[in-house]
């Protein structure tokens, strides 16, 4: 929300803001009483699933509408009742099967290449590997170590992406996830700096289990979590040397929102989380580090720690009017007026910050109901909602889940900053559009010069390189000479810094070490299963019992999209078809009908308004 | 007087720069837009708070040891610049283009009030509009005086989502990451998608979906083909920063006038242990400001191209005890190419006398920088762009 556009508009809302204040007391400007049961249609359900959830299938849709609006919301709130579920036979309701690829000496993990091998050779041994007693390039098992716990956390980190994307589609509780995604998203971590898929999965499973519960709960959870204080650096903030990254990210970014507190604020709070530490994958209070000395705080004096900075930001009313307008902007619509914004923090603060509480009073309003067609999917809303809707029960392996949401700039475990993703229009670029209609081509025509990024690494041609001098033979130096140099010298001879700086330091080599830290990991990482998306639009069309061309594209358009398409656009669509088909009937079509439709299909989840959700 | 001239007797490429052709002050203040002719601007952001006082040492500054014990870095360690700066030792590029007065530094930039927030201050800097914002970015305000009325490829921004300083009024910025991907990919004879005339009544979203759909197919071929007619003629190091991407549109004779690229993710935010690493990340950018210029001159090209570096804010001149530095102010800008004129800009603030928490005081707003650069190099009025009248530096001969 806070990067780009979407800090724009929060900077000119705050300019309003300030103008608009007057006339806000005492309008409720949204609508937040609950929608009659009478008019409770499939329609009003199919906008509840994919707004609590990542959309419904055909079945689950009926259900929903067969229920009252009460019961249908309370089912995504809080889950279908495990007595209900089959979840035994649901392979993604199992934990996350780990292939062990941690080791002891690991963790921590020094900050860089060079910060790991002076370790080693201050105290002859690093990251649980000895530095050779003589020989030919003594650090080079650290350095090999190094990279392989890079490569092997990344590639891990990757298959915790994968068993997410498969429980969001197919959790029998998906607002979990929805929600847990909305947490990733505010409370941004990243596994390239915190390089540890190990706490990266607990942070996840933290949002999991805690993202429509109490709030305050949440927030001690995350200032206390390995992977969030590895990632704002919270873990090396002591005593004589407060850091302030953290301290200033939990007001601006994760409560409060910038303009609320001041640079001594930060200072202060930075001293009062001083100790906050991590060993392992636990949290610990390290009391020698620890200023326990008397603190200026948002208006307070005291001997402040962590949790009592928390409790003084919770009790701030700017901390509920920012997170309840985040809430529904994520789960809403973007657009979002100053007297609603006070609403919202007033409807969180009646709920005691109970999350799950007051998702539910939104999801039962009529102003929630107004806002179908008017938010833009993000990339993972739109790859899960399209699989759902076509029916899979797992998330392909063709096309890589990873590599199609990196395209479409929503990689899970890798926000871009600790702002997280800015929502709303920002997802769409005109690169990122096409993106969005490659991703359905792949879907439905999979693309058979596949080559999966786990065992493949295609994007370090360089690794892959250095490996084929060696096999021919090459010795170390030479082979990992940067290719510019062994090719002709069209450069003008002007060598760049980085390449002809590389790997000086003959107590080891970096490039070495890189393509051997690729070998380890491939070794020890499981492998992404690559089942290709198992589609069957014909029995659809059959079982649906559409006879005409007419009635496929609108029967796609009701399934498919949240806005109606324009007339031209039908028609164009119905033309398509008759093309392809060569008939107006269906059932002469039939045996050669699966093409067509899937054709048809990519013509229509590749449109603009497809993105609109 | 410049100072390649001064330099014109050691040959290489100062010599060679003399028979490149040189832009007219005229020809750039009259801007026939989007010529061949016509000056272009590319905006490297460097993402995170760069440390300007590690990046442009004042090793003649005592104080400099004195705030960092630890992370300072010794004289004999330095890049030779002058009697009392010198560079990283990471900026071997940036060297060489300070060498042949290739290279503008600019002290002490920032803004009143400094935010110390990533995103804010880099949205002010985005906006030109410090402690405000505005809905529209600096430079598609810029493109909005370029062209008054919607033109494609006014833009360009390489990136996965687009920065808010090319936000424009009237134009679609055109946003690519991957110019091979930069496509829409089809089956057999499906690979346009539907050409329809739509009269029904559509919401902004759409609209908007609607325009950068248009946008994408209109220029969808020519990046890819500008990308595929093009190699590198100069080595942009291991992290090319994207430049090439642009390389390759100027190659094309796009007529795009302003590009944007950054160093993502907020790489530069040094927190802890910076000393490596944030060397390491300013030989990326250098090796690839160096390889840039020197491909430009190679095509013939030098004459129009300028490249702007900044940051949302510097560090704190004072170290942490972790070996990194804090969120700042006061902050370097640099200005790369042939236009440029080389040396020394704005006053050297004082490491002395630190305010607002030990911070740097800004002594140069960043604006007058923005505005030497709409007027004196794009030929625009800066004063329509950033609503006030800021002082400008001579940066362009």
């Amino acid at each position: 929300m806070l990067a780009n556009r979407g800090k724009s508009i929060w900077l000119v809302g705050a300019l309003f803001a300030t103008l608009m204040l007057p006339l806000a007391h005492g309008v409720s400007p949204l609508d937040l009483s609950p929608i009659e049961a009478a008019r409770w249609n499939a329609t009003h359900a199919a906008h509840l699933a994919s707004r609590a959830g990542f959309g419904a299938t055909v079945d689950e849709l009926a259900v929903f509408s067969a229920m009252s609006p009460t019961e249908a919301v309370n089912t995504f709130v809080h889950g279908v009742p495990k007595s209900q579920t089959n979840d035994s036979q649901n392979q993604f309701g199992k934990n996350f099967q780990h292939s062990g690829v941690f080791e002891e000496g690991l963790d921590p993990f020094p900050a860089s290449r060079p910060a790991t091998t002076m370790l080693a050779k201050k105290q002859g041994h690093a990251l649980g590997v000895a530095v050779k007693a003589g020989g030919n390039r003594p650090l080079q098992p650290v350095v090999n170590k190094f990279f392989y716990w890079l490569r092997a956390s990344r590639l891990e980190t990757d298959r915790v992406a994968y068993w997410w994307a498969n429980r969001m589609l197919a959790s029998k509780h998906p607002l979990q996830e929805k929600t847990a995604l909305f947490w990733h998203g505010h409370f941004a971590s990243n596994e390239d700096k915190v390089r540890d898929y190990r706490k990266m999965l607990q942070q996840l499973q933290l949002f999991q289990s805690a993202g429509l519960g109490d709030f305050r709960q949440l927030l001690i959870g995350v200032a206390q979590d390995p992977a969030m204080l590895v990632f704002l650096d919270a873990g090396v903030n002591t005593k004589d040397s407060p850091n302030e990254n953290f301290a200033r990210e939990i007001m601006e970014l994760f409560t409060m929102g910038v303009g609320e507190y001041g640079e001594e604020d930060v200072r202060e709070a930075a001293r009062s989380f001083t100790g906050w530490s991590v060993r392992g994958l636990d949290f610990y209070v390290d009391a020698q580090n620890h200023d326990a000395g008397e603190k200026r705080f948002l208006g307070a004096v005291g001997n402040f720690d962590g949790i009592q900075v928390i409790d003084r930001i919770l009790a701030q009313q700017a901390t509920s009017e920012f997170l309840a307008s985040k809430l529904y902007r994520y789960f809403v619509q973007d657009e979002l007026s100053v007297a609603a914004t006070q609403q919202l923090g007033q409807l969180l603060r009646d709920k005691q910050f109970n999350v799950g509480e007051f998702l539910r009073i939104l999801f039962l309003s009529n102003d929630f109901y107004q806002s179908q067609g008017a938010h833009i999917k993000s990339p993972v809303e739109l790859v899960i909602s399209t699989y759902k809707k076509l029916g899979l029960s797992q998330v392909p392996g063709v096309p890589d889940f990873n590599v199609v949401t990196d395209a479409l700039g929503q990689r899970l475990m890798h926000p871009p900053t600790v702002a997280g993703w800015s929502q709303g229009r920002s997802w769409i670029t005109p690169s990122l559009l096409f993106e969005r209609g490659n991703f359905v081509l792949d879907v439905v025509f999979p693309d058979i010069g596949f080559i999966p990024p786990d065992r493949f690494p295609p994007l370090v041609r360089e690794v892959a390189n250095v490996q084929s001098r060696l096999r021919e033979g090459m010795s170390v130096s030479a082979a990992t000479r940067p290719t510019a140099m062994l090719t002709d010298n069209q450069m003008g001879g002007e060598m760049a810094q980085s390449n002809a700086l590389a790997d000086r330091d003959e107590a080891f080599n970096t490039r070495l070490g890189s393509m051997r830290g690729w070998q380890m990991a491939l070794e020890r990482v499981k492998p992404i299963k690559r089942d290709l998306a198992k589609v069957d639009l014909v029995a659809e069309v059959i079982t649906a019992k559409l006879t005409s061309p007419e009635q496929i594209v609108s029967y796609y358009e009701t399934k498919f999209f949240s806005v109606s398409l324009p007339l031209s656009v039908r028609q164009a669509l119905v033309t398509f078809l008759l093309d392809e088909l060569g008939t107006r009937d269906i059932g002469a079509a039939q045996s050669y009908l699966e093409g067509p439709l899937r054709k048809l299909l990519h013509q229509m989840l590749s449109r603009p308004e497809y993105q609109l959700g | 007087m410049k100072r390649r001239q001064l330099l014109q007797g050691l040959g290489g490429f100062a010599g060679l720069q003399l028979f490149a052709p040189s832009l007219s002050a005229s020809a750039r203040a009259t801007g026939s837009q989007g010529s061949a002719d016509s000056p272009i601007l590319v905006v490297l952001e460097m993402s995170g708070g760069n440390d300007g006082l590690n990046t442009v040492v004042p090793f003649a500054d005592d104080n400099y040891y004195r705030l960092r014990p630890q992370i300072g870095i010794r004289k004999d360690k330095l890049l030779a610049m002058d009697e009392h700066f010198g560079f990283n030792p990471g900026l071997r590029g940036v060297q060489r283009l300070w060498q042949q007065g290739d290279l503008a530094v600019v002290h002490g930039c920032g803004y009143a009030k400094p935010s110390y927030s990533h995103f804010n201050s880099m949205a002010y800097w985005h906006t030109a509009a410090p402690n405000r914002g505005d809905e529209f970015g600096w430079m598609g305000r810029v493109a909005d005086q370029l062209a008054p009325s919607r033109r494609e490829e006014m833009l360009i921004n390489v990136g996965t989502s687009q920065s808010l300083a090319v936000k424009s009024k009237l134009h679609t910025p055109l946003v690519f990451d991957d110019p091979n991907r930069f496509q829409r990919n089809g089956w057999m004879n499906n690979t346009a998608d539907l050409q329809v005339e739509n009269t029904d009544e559509i919401s902004a979203n759409q609209a908007f979906l609607l325009a950068v759909s248009e946008s994408a197919k209109s220029s969808s071929s020519r990046i890819r083909q500008a990308w595929n007619d093009y190699t590198p003629g100069a080595d942009y190091g291991v992290v090319p920063m994207d430049l090439p991407k642009v390389a390759a549109c100027i190659s094309a004779g796009l007529p795009t006038q302003l590009y944007h690229v950054a160093v993502r993710n907020n790489a530069f935010d040094t927190h802890v242990a910076q000393s490596a690493l944030h060397q390491r990340l300013l030989s990326y950018v250098s090796d690839a400001v160096h390889g840039f210029v020197s491909d430009m001159q190679r095509i013939g090209q030098g004459h129009r191209v300028v490249v702007m570096l900044h940051s949302e804010f510097g560090r704190r001149p004072m170290e942490n005890a972790n070996l990194g530095t804090d969120h700042g102010s006061s902050n370097i800008m640099l200005l790369a190419g042939a236009p440029v004129q080389a040396g020394h800009f704005g006053e050297v603030p004082s490491l002395v006398g630190l305010q607002d928490g030990d911070n740097i005081q800004y002594t140069t707003d960043f604006r007058q920088v923005y505005a030497s650069v709409i007027e004196d190099w794009l030929g625009v009025k800066a004063n329509t762009v950033l609503n006030g009248d800021f002082t400008r530096l001579g940066l362009f001969g």
